[in-house]
Parts: structure tokens; C-alpha cells; sequence
């Protein structure tokens, strides 16, 4: 600063030689680089060279409800944004359960919920029924949706709002390092020719590989591989006046017949009924699992027609690596579903529009280059806030999803009322939340009552029979 | 569209239920359909059922389909039907478990839902109404005196052996003799830590326990943290 009013003060009388010229435009230069330097180091680091004149081109593979959300974000904050779907009517077989905060933060019309539950039933292995939902109030409800409408919606949204969509398959990328130059992504172009995919390249900065539990680009990048559950359904269409029981009620069955760590549902759509059942450890049994689930709800489901049969992988822990270079994945191809329940679809849409949001305010609106730090932005934020969530739900699928027992204890505490609240609390609001102490303890203390009433009950079973 | 979803899924399907190595034409089929020319490598990469966690014979056990499911025989009986004359509308009812001076008899309600729920593993019954017996109807008391008050006497006798013999080798040790032993602090000490190990590794196969459970709670966290292995997090930087 006393370098640069020395220079104003002595301008007019360096005029004369040039030598003092170019030393009074060195001088010049010097403060306007330490004012450029304050700023960096209170706001926000701007590690990347300037982009001269064009704006920063990313490339979102895959046009689910990440890649959606990651492109409109960032179409809306300056980026040239571009987003590669293979299959614009896709229909991912998928439980298609939202939770009310995400009707709320994504702006997402009523017409794409088909159905709204606000009923559960938990079933246990002994046929111990328990009705949750009694602390809803009139305006929570979990949202049943189809994912082709909710995706579509989504994308078109995304190209109002500036993304490029390319009807493509991502193949490759080549990444040639940071400043070395952009980041080339091979793709199967399938808008002339819908059969056979034109290989087509494009150069961009950034990659946000979204493209699912089968993530193409995490192979690309070397992300690692993640345990994964195998979920399978059964589109059933039931009869009206059985359709009728689900109106707005969801079913959740455990046992050990039913699938040996997680559960098995009886989900409403539309007009029909999704049986389905999944697990990890035992992937080649699921048909087995799928025959016990299907007898459990018989009655329920008698006289039905099946009209379809999916299956599909439900990541269940994040990949060892989530970022490398300039390319970070989101959603489920950075495997953030959680545990017990297996919700994958708001913390998808979620932490696509965090990795945009990171991206965004990085490159200050698409005008300076990103690297991997500031993609480790949207990770650590990520990480901090929904840390907690995530292993809430860790602990439960580990204490109540062991053995029959504790899945009958896990029914059992279900039936409490302040179980109930706390449970839909922190999933319709996606928030952590402490209740009162006192009923905290007293909550435990009838959780350890209920595991070991029910673990004594199966022992005494098996002692009668050894004796 | 659908159509081909669905021809793919049975084929996933197929693959599931017969295991047979004609799978492969099934996954070249799938490849064909992505267009998938890149891959060219020549090891067989291992298929979805293999990879990703699944555990096989005494890994997988408590947390397997249980031997009825895996074989297929779990409806082999055809489908049961709960029944026992005490069982009414989902639950039991208490009146029928009358001992002679008038109070519930709980032994003999834990005995019935003890073989309910044997029989349940065995077979699954399909029922015609919820099931609504919870075990905490049954007092506290009659499960202590159940189930705590054997357990309880065995650790005790185990805890009481040991203590015995202790204090006799630290009595034959030259140290101090039982009262005294209670009177120095380091003896207090020590029988205090000794009455903790004993409460919480109640039996050896406790220590195992106590060792998985130890790995368990931290595995999730480290597969979290994978991501950040030799790099800082920006928030720990600040």
C-alpha cells in the first residue's frame, strides 16, 4: 500500500526515461499482486488459473436424480454444463421412496407422487405386526414415486435451466493431469441412430461420474469396489379390493426366512404392489428369500398377477476412493445409501447438488479451473454433515438385524410411541435429532429389556430340544 | 422397453436359481446391449453373486437363510397354520393360563411362545391376522427368575473359585491374609478390577465377542474415512 501511493506520487516525474517507466509498471504491478494475494487468503481459494473468457465445462455421466441435481446447480451457477444419460426413459427398479424434505429442497411438483404412505407396518419373524405412523401429523407423508416420471422431470428441468443433454453412453475418459489440459470423455452417441451408438468425444474440465451402483466411471478412475446388497422385486398387480389395504400403508417383514440382514417390503405404486426382498451375505440365495417374502404376504397379495421382475445392486458402504484428480463421484456411484433402510434417492439427488454447489463456488461461477482439493470440499462437507445419519442407521442395522431375536426386539420397540417420532423425525428431516434425555435412557433400557427377553425366549427353545 | 428390462432381469434371475456356468451367454447377451467395446480383458471378472460380501459356510452362519430356506424345503410341509387353543386373535389369551389359586401361570405362557417361536423356524405360518404378544406383558421378575437367576449362580460360583484360590496363593505368597488383603488400597484395587472382569468377560467366548464387536463398530468408520487416507480434511485444517 505505501509502495503504491510512492508510485502515484512519483509518476509524473518518471515520465522522462522508460527504464524508470518499466520500473515504476513493476512497482505497480507488485502491490496489485499483494492485494490479489489478501484476498485469496480470507475468502475463497481460487486454486485454479483463470478460464480466459469461456466458462467451465463439466460433464455429469448419468441423468438420475445425482446427475439431475448435480447439472442443474451447476448450469444455474455459470458452469457449461453437459449432461450424458444413455437412457432418457429409464426405468430403475427401485423402491421409489422419498422422504418429505426432499419434495421441499428439490421443489418437486405434487404430480409426481403417486402415492403417499403414512402407514407402516413392521412385521416380525413371529408374525408380530405394529402399526407406525401414528405420530405423523397431516402434512408428513413418505412419497411413493416412479422413477422414470421423477428422473424425467428432473432432466428436463436441468436443460430449462442451460444443461446440455446428450442421449450417450459413456465409455471412457482420459485425464491428462491437472494443467496438462482438459479431460477427454469417449461416449456412444445415440441421437442419430438410436441402435448403434456414434463414438463421439468431448473435452471438458470437470467430470461428476453419477451413473449408479455400476458406475462406469469409478471403474475409470479406480475407485475400489463396495460390498453391495442384492435388492429383487416383484411388480404385482393385486386385485382392487386388495389394493385397497395399501392404500397409503407400506409393509416391512424380517426374519431369517425373509433375508438374513435386511428386510422384506410389500411397497405400493401406482396401481400395483412391489414384493421384494434383498440382502449381502447370501446373494445366490435371493430366490429362496423372494419365495419366503412372497408366502408371507400371501394373503394379502392372493389372487395377483406378477407384470414384472427386477433386480438391481444397493451399494452398501461409500467406495475407498471418491475423488481422484478432477473427477469425484455422487450418489450411487459413491455408494451413499444407507444401511438398514437402503434410502439412496434423496442422498443422491443431495450430494449431487453438493458436489455442484462445491464446483460452483470453486471456480467462482465458472470462471476459474477446479482440481481435487477443491472437489475434496464437497466431500468433507458431505462427510460432516451426514456422518451421523450414517452411522445412526449403521448401529441399528448391527444391533437389530443380527437374529431373529433382535429382529423380534426391533418389532417390539417399533411399538413405542417416542421410537416412532424419533424415527420419522430423522427421516422425513434427514436430521439428527437428541430427544430428551430421559427418554433416551429409558428408550435403551427397554431396547436391552426386549433383546434379551427375546434372546432368552430362543435359547430356552433350544435347550428343551437338547434336552 | 419394459420388455427387455424384464428379459434381463429373469436372466438375472436364471442366473440366481440355476448357478450354471450358461451364464455366460446371458452376460454376453447383456454386453452386447451396451455396446460395451471397450473391455477387452480376458480374465472372467467375478459375476454379482460373487462379488461384494457374500459370506459362505461358517462365515455365513447366523447370518444365513438357515438350512430349510437354502434347500429349498422350507414349504416343503405346505403351509402351516398357527394353532393352539390358547392362541385368540393374535395373542395369548391369559385367562387360559390360570394356576389353581388364581394367578397367571407366566412359566407356562413363556413356555408356549418358546415353542411358538420354534415352530415359526421352522415353517413359516401364514396367518389371517396380526400377531400382537409382547413379551414385556410378562413381569420382570419372572424372566429373572428364569433366565438371570442359573446364569447369575454359575458366574458367582466361577467369580467365588477364583477369588478363593487367589487368596490363597497371595496368602501362601507371603502377602497378606484375607482381612488384611481388604484393608490396603492396592488390594482393594485389585478386587475391584477383578469383580469388573468378571461381570463383563462372564464366559472365555465372551473375549471374542468383545474383540468383534470392538472391529464392528469401527469398520463403517473406516470405510468412510477410505477416501481421506493421506490427505487432511479441509475442516481439520482451519
Amino acid at each position: 500500500m505505501a509502495s503504491a501511493s510512492m508510485t502515484m506520487a512519483a509518476a509524473p516525474a518518471a515520465r522522462t526515461t522508460s527504464l524508470r517507466n518499466s520500473k515504476f509498471h513493476g512497482a505497480k504491478v507488485a502491490p496489485m499482486r499483494a492485494v490479489k494475494a489478501a484476498a485469496v487468503d480470507t475468502g475463497i481459494k481460487a486454486a485454479g488459473k483463470s478460464l480466459d473468457g469461456r466458462k467451465l465445462r463439466v460433464a455429469v455421466i448419468g441423468g438420475g436424480p445425482a446427475g439431475a441435481c448435480a447439472a442443474e446447480t451447476l448450469a444455474k451457477g455459470g458452469c457449461e454444463t453437459f449432461l450424458i444419460e444413455r437412457k432418457m426413459d429409464n426405468c430403475k427398479p427401485c423402491g421409489g421412496a422419498i422422504p418429505l424434505c426432499m419434495v421441499g429442497e428439490f421443489d418437486l411438483p405434487e404430480e409426481i407422487i403417486d402415492r403417499k404412505v403414512t402407514k407402516m407396518k413392521m412385521i416380525s419373524p413371529s408374525n408380530r405386526a405394529v402399526d407406525v405412523g401414528q405420530t405423523l401429523n397431516d402434512k408428513e407423508y413418505i412419497g411413493m414415486c416412479r422413477r422414470e416420471v421423477m428422473d424425467d422431470f428432473l432432466r428436463k428441468r436441468a436443460k430449462s435451466l442451460g444443461t446440455n443433454l446428450v442421449n450417450g453412453l459413456f465409455m471412457k475418459l482420459d485425464d491428462p493431469g491437472q494443467g496438462n489440459g482438459p479431460i477427454t470423455i469417449h461416449y456412444n452417441d445415440y441421437e442419430a441412430d438410436a441402435k448403434v451408438g456414434e463414438p463421439k468425444t468431448m473435452e471438458v474440465d470437470v467430470v461428476i461420474g453419477a451413473d449408479g451402483a455400476n458406475s462406469r466411471v469409478a471403474k475409470n478412475i479406480d475407485a475400489g469396489e463396495y460390498d453391495y446388497a442384492i435388492a429383487f422385486q416383484e411388480r404385482i398387480k393385486i386385485p382392487d379390493e386388495k389394493m385397497d389395504y395399501y392404500k397409503d400403508l407400506a409393509e416391512m417383514y424380517v426374519g431369517d426366512d425373509v433375508s438374513p440382514d435386511f428386510y422384506g417390503w410389500v411397497f405400493p405404486k401406482y396401481d400395483h404392489v412391489a414384493v421384494g426382498t434383498g440382502t449381502v451375505v447370501n446373494k445366490t440365495a435371493i430366490k429362496q428369500y423372494q419365495a419366503a417374502m412372497r408366502k408371507r404376504a400371501e394373503e394379502k397379495c392372493a389372487g395377483g398377477k406378477i407384470i414384472r421382475v427386477e433386480a438391481h445392486p444397493i451399494p452398501e458402504h461409500p467406495r475407498p476412493r471418491r475423488v481422484q484428480g478432477r473427477v469425484t463421484l455422487v450418489g450411487d456411484a459413491a455408494g451413499y445409501v444407507t444401511k438398514c433402510s437402503g434410502e439412496g434417492i434423496y442422498f443422491a439427488a443431495k450430494s449431487g447438488r453438493m458436489a455442484a454447489e462445491a464446483v460452483v463456488e470453486r471456480s467462482q461461477n465458472g470462471t476459474k479451473e477446479v482440481d481435487e482439493s477443491d472437489l475434496r470440499v464437497y466431500l468433507d462437507k458431505w462427510d460432516r454433515k451426514y456422518w451421523a445419519t450414517y452411522k445412526v442407521l449403521d448401529i441399528l442395522q448391527k444391533v437389530f438385524y443380527r437374529s431373529n431375536p433382535a429382529r423380534e426386539a426391533f418389532v417390539e420397540m417399533c411399538a413405542d410411541e417416542y421410537v416412532q417420532k424419533m424415527t420419522f423425525d430423522s427421516y422425513l428431516y434427514k436430521t439428527v435429532v437428541p430427544g430428551n434425555p430421559l427418554d433416551d435412557a429409558k428408550l435403551l433400557g427397554n431396547t436391552i429389556a426386549s433383546i434379551v427377553r427375546a434372546n432368552a425366549l430362543r435359547a430356552a427353545g433350544k435347550a428343551q430340544v437338547n434336552m | 422397453m419394459s420388455m427387455s428390462i424384464a428379459t434381463q432381469a429373469t436372466l438375472k434371475v436364471g442366473k440366481v436359481a440355476g448357478l450354471s456356468r450358461s451364464v455366460r451367454s446371458s452376460k454376453a447377451k447383456r454386453a452386447v446391449k451396451c455396446a460395451a467395446a471397450a473391455e477387452t480383458t480376458t480374465k472372467k471378472a467375478p459375476g454379482p453373486l460373487q462379488r461384494g460380501g457374500t459370506l459362505e459356510g461358517e462365515k455365513a452362519a447366523g447370518k444365513d437363510a438357515g438350512v430349510a430356506a437354502k434347500t429349498g424345503a422350507l414349504f416343503a410341509n405346505g403351509t402351516q397354520e398357527w394353532s393352539d387353543p390358547r392362541w385368540v386373535n393374535g395373542t395369548w389369551d391369559l385367562n387360559q393360563f390360570k394356576l389353581p389359586n388364581g394367578e397367571t401361570d407366566w412359566n407356562a405362557v413363556i413356555d408356549a411362545e418358546v415353542v411358538h417361536r420354534k415352530a415359526l423356524e421352522d415353517c413359516p405360518a401364514v396367518y389371517d391376522e396380526d400377531g400382537l404378544f409382547d413379551t414385556s406383558i410378562v413381569p420382570w421378575w419372572v424372566w429373572v427368575k428364569r433366565f438371570h437367576l442359573p446364569e447369575a449362580e454359575k458366574i458367582n460360583g466361577r467369580a467365588a473359585m477364583v477369588g478363593y484360590a487367589f487368596a490363597y496363593l497371595i496368602d501362601a505368597a507371603g502377602g497378606a491374609g484375607l482381612v488384611d488383603l481388604h484393608q490396603s488400597f492396592l488390594g482393594k484395587t485389585a478386587i475391584f478390577l477383578t469383580v469388573a472382569f468378571c461381570l463383563t468377560v462372564r464366559r472365555l467366548e465372551d473375549l471374542d465377542t468383545l474383540n468383534v464387536l470392538a472391529d464392528e463398530a469401527t469398520f463403517y468408520d473406516k470405510q468412510w474415512n477410505a477416501t481421506w487416507e493421506g490427505k487432511e480434511r479441509p475442516s481439520d485444517s482451519q
